[in-house]
């Protein structure tokens, strides 16, 4: 039952099986824990019963639990239950959550047990594949804090997340279409082996009886499909009607209905030709098109998932010499708050006490870290990298920085301009021309003199071979596989919709940091200042000092010495000295490395001039070192902007960064047109600008900063390395931080657009064959069948092209 | 060949495929293939173990439900 697993001195943990020194590891009879949480954890699972768990588990390993001090009491608060929890007829409470943690189908096993084993719970369905779980419990019997704890005491962790929003309501819509076209493809099949025998019977003579079982047969098996897989036009035509716009549905609806009635027709005064089989391919054919396009669609509504995910809950609050978790609603304007390293700020606020360094990167786009001292103004959603400040708090989280931003972000992402799509547009006009086709020809025919049953059928016959099979057809087949071939270069397209838009753009905005340029400042020039012969040791020193910091500049730096091979020296005293650099002692020497304040600090005159960041390193006040640091532009940028550009598209840079930085890098890549200084804001108004006249644009970026100005894009692009929300804003997202990818996106986008095209060009070609024969009245069923087959066909295989048009570019 | 031999094996062949078409509709329905990796895993989680398990959870909620009904407020 127990794993431990023995190799050399390394000893596995008994809860979460990853291995370490024995001498590391807590003793606990015959077992070893890597903590005090694995420990907690595999007492209260034996306790419990629920110790199967581990053969569950088998050889999976864990991660091990973290400390959770958080309190889980505001999960009883009347505000939290108004917003996540519902009540179900019965009288019991729903919440629905997302569990952290887990990653195996073991996870799943034992947190579903847990809850069971707790009285007063009800219900709870873990889905495994995105880790959100439906919890059902008595709230007379038990708190939502007591569940909460039991997760988190068996080390996971959950968090609430709406349910009522998109998400559900797209899951529903996508399970409806499976019934839909499980029912229309079950009956489809069948008429068609019904139908071979009917064709066969149409040239070598079939007696009227077994026509008429068989037209009984089909109608049986078409009533479904039309009336419950053809729903979905029914609707559309209701409410194309109800707008006054005739759309392809009007037409499905129309043309499939007019057919079965027909054919019922026919069945019951036997004479003639039914078309049953035409009924039921229309329809299946179009829903299988449509549902191509549902299946393509992102549900938007993980993006507030994440959106709030991004938001700090807590912060702590300083109040009569005491520290308080409490949630950042609470906090109103004046109270005293404090920040440790490494954490986010959830409220706006100004510097009372300490100083250190700000990544503020994800709102100003700046790459380096900003170093605040008291007075200086704390913006939420920045992160202290090394500061313990207290600030007191200028504003409530109501009307912070990040709480703006969110606000913007999802006013902009619902008005979200979108160029109207070609084949809509195109099948409106398609449907009106084919209805007044066949109305005009059963006028004629009936005048002409026919009877009212001839006109009517040769009136049917053009609305049948007109069948939109093909044009239904056209975008989503090329699209999903433009999607697919999308999929295989690492760019994802959210929904197949934007591989038309993409191709439409004429206008590019590139965001600078971690778009055009690697986003982290690298080193451009060494200069060593000390012998060969001790070059090896400088550097194992450099290197142990540099270990001790996660400063952009220290990383930078470690970055270019590591590329050999080095161990490291053992250092003492290790000491950070804010915005400056470190200093330590190694075997009694004094080591300093950091900016040139830093130097000047410890008396060293380092007179250098150099637009570029500088690292100085120093052993016993002498200078050993000297690095010249700048953030690049990525090496294909130049040629990749370079082709974008000569395809034909205005390519514009937007940065947050100073203008001097920004004029390099636009200089150095081969972009004329930019705009330094702004802030998230100023981006999309010079984004609304743009589309004000006239412009469709793209806008690509990583940050946060860039996330208003990529929602507010005809298409935003994000960078993979970038941060969630970004990613999730946007409407394409580049798997690689790669521009090759954005090239290829492009490319791809085109491409599809033009087959598109094609498909169109085909099926429309098809119907100025077909419909002239039909209004002639030589359509007999065979033909009908074929060409429908062959034109829907054609469309598929001429989008399977699309792989050999991108090779070929 | 007799008409009603036609009418009859066209009419078993529907019903039967009829059967299996409301089988995997009714799967469908109640979230069978929703999540795919407990799918997949399914034989690890159809244990005597796990059927007793939802038995319990059965009778919990009916007697949870029990004791709300007979709950009058004073």
């Amino acid at each position: 039952m127990i794993k431990v697993g023995l190799r050399l001195s390394k000893v596995a943990c008994s809860h979460c099986h990853l291995e370490f020194d024995e001498s590391v590891m807590i003793k606990d009879e015959t077992l070893f824990f890597c903590c005090k949480g694995c420990q907690g954890i595999y007492h209260l699972l034996q306790d419990e019963g629920l110790d199967t768990f581990y053969d569950k588990l088998g050889s999976e390993r864990l991660v091990p639990p973290t400390e959770q001090f958080e309190n889980s009491e505001h999960f009883n608060a009347p505000a939290f239950f108004e917003r996540y929890v519902t009540q179900d007829s019965e009288g019991f409470s729903e919440v629905s959550l997302i569990i952290e943690g887990i990653h195996c189908s073991a996870c799943v096993w034992l947190n579903e047990k847990a809850l069971h084993k707790m009285d007063g719970v009800v219900e709870v369905f873990i889905n495994h594949t995105n880790n959100k779980a439906r919890v059902v419990w008595d709230n007379d019997v038990v708190a939502l804090s007591q569940i909460i704890d039991m997760i988190r005491a068996i080390g996971y962790n959950a968090f609430p997340y709406d349910p009522n929003i998109q998400e559900a309501q797209a899951e529903k819509e996508r399970k409806s279409y499976y019934l839909r076209i499980a029912v229309a493809a079950f009956a489809m099949m069948n008429i068609m082996t019904i139908a071979v025998a009917q064709y066969a019977g149409f040239f070598t003579g079939m007696d009227q009886n077994i026509k008429s079982i068989l037209n009984v047969a089909e109608w049986v098996l078409s009533t479904p499909v039309l009336f419950y897989s053809g729903w979905v036009f029914f609707r559309g035509a209701y409410y194309g009607m109800k707008t006054k716009t005739v759309n392809m549905d009007i037409l499905v609806a129309t043309g499939a209905s007019l057919t079965y009635i027909y054919s019922i027709y026919i069945t019951i005064f036997e004479r003639g030709e039914a078309y049953f089989d035409s009924v039921a391919m229309i329809i299946t054919f179009v829903l299988l098109g449509k549902f191509l396009e549902v299946l393509s669609k992102k549900s938007a509504a993980d993006t507030l998932d994440v959106l709030s995910k991004h938001i700090p809950n807590e912060v702590t609050l300083l109040k009569d010499g005491q520290q308080l978790n409490v949630n950042v609603n609470d906090v109103v304007v004046g109270d005293t708050l404090l920040l440790k390293s490494g954490e986010k700020a959830g409220i706006d606020g100004e510097i009372i006490k300490g100083e250190g360094s700000f990544d503020e990167s994800s709102l100003s786009g700046e790459s380096l870290p900003v170093y605040k001292v008291v007075g200086d103004f704390v913006v939420s959603g920045t992160t202290s990298i090394d500061a313990v400040v207290t600030y007191r708090a200028t504003k409530d989280f109501a009307h912070s920085t990040l709480t703006n931003l969110l606000t913007m972000l999802e006013r902009s992402l619902s008005k979200k301009p979108k160029i109207e799509q070609m084949a809509n547009r195109l099948s409106e006009y398609f449907s009106t021309v084919i209805l007044l086709l066949a109305f005009v020809t059963f006028v004629v025919w009936w005048l002409w003199p026919h009877s009212f049953e001839t006109a009517f059928m040769v009136g049917i016959s053009v609305i049948v071979i007109a069948c939109p099979c093909a044009l239904a057809l056209a975008t989503p087949v090329a699209t999903m596989v433009g999607l697919g071939q999308g999929a295989k270069s690492g760019i994802l397209f959210k929904e197949a919709a934007h591989l038309e838009t993409l191709a439409q753009i004429d206008t590019l905005v590139l965001d600078k940091t971690g778009t055009i340029t690697e986003g982290r400042p690298q080193v451009q020039e060494v200069k060593w200042f000390s012998e060969k012969a001790t070059r090896k040791s400088d550097i194992e020193k450099l290197l142990a000092l540099l270990n001790a910091s996660k400063h952009p500049v220290a990383l930078g730096v470690r970055e270019y010495l590591e590329r050999e091979e080095h161990t490291l020296a053992v250092l003492d005293e290790i000491q950070q000295i804010p915005a400056k650099g470190m200093v330590a002692r190694c075997d009694g020497a004094l080591l300093v490395g950091g900016n040139l304040a830093l130097m000047h600090d410890y008396g060293l005159d380092v007179n250098v001039e150099s637009g570029h960041t500088l690292f100085v390193f120093a052993i016993d006040k002498k200078v050993i070192a000297r690095f010249e640091l700048l953030d690049q532009p990525k090496p294909e940028a130049k040629s990749v902007i370079a082709s974008i550009k000569a395809s034909g598209i205005r390519v514009v840079m937007l940065t947050g960064d100073h203008e001097g930085v920004a004029a390099r890098v636009a200089q150095e890549v081969g972009i004329e047109h930019y705009s330094a200084h702004l802030t998230p804001k100023e981006k999309v108004d010079a984004i609304s600008t743009m589309q004000a006249n006239g412009e469709k644009v793209v806008m690509a970026g990583d940050g946060v900063n860039d996330i208003l100005a990529l929602a507010q894009a005809e298409i935003g692009i994000a960078m993979g390395g970038g941060s969630d929300i970004a990613i999730d804003v946007s409407d394409v997202v580049l798997l690689n931080d790669s521009l090759i990818a954005l090239e290829s996106a492009f490319k791809i986008a085109r491409t599809t657009f033009r087959l598109v095209k094609q498909n169109l060009a085909i099926s429309l070609l098809y119907n100025a064959v077909t419909i002239p024969l039909a209004m002639a009245g030589y359509i007999i069923p065979l033909i009908a069948a074929i060409s429908m087959s062959v034109s829907s066909l054609l469309v598929v295989g001429n989008s399977m092209r699309i792989k050999l048009m991108w090779k070929k570019g | 060949m007799n008409d009603s031999i036609i009418i009859l094996m066209l009419g078993v062949s529907i019903f039967l495929g009829a059967l299996a078409l409301f089988g995997i509709m009714w799967a469908i329905k109640t979230g069978q293939f929703d999540d795919k990796e407990k799918f997949l895993n399914q034989v690890q989680f159809d244990g005597t173990e796990e059927l007793n398990d939802a038995a319990e959870q059965q009778a919990k909620k009916a007697e949870l439900k029990k004791r709300k009904e007979d709950y009058r407020p004073e």
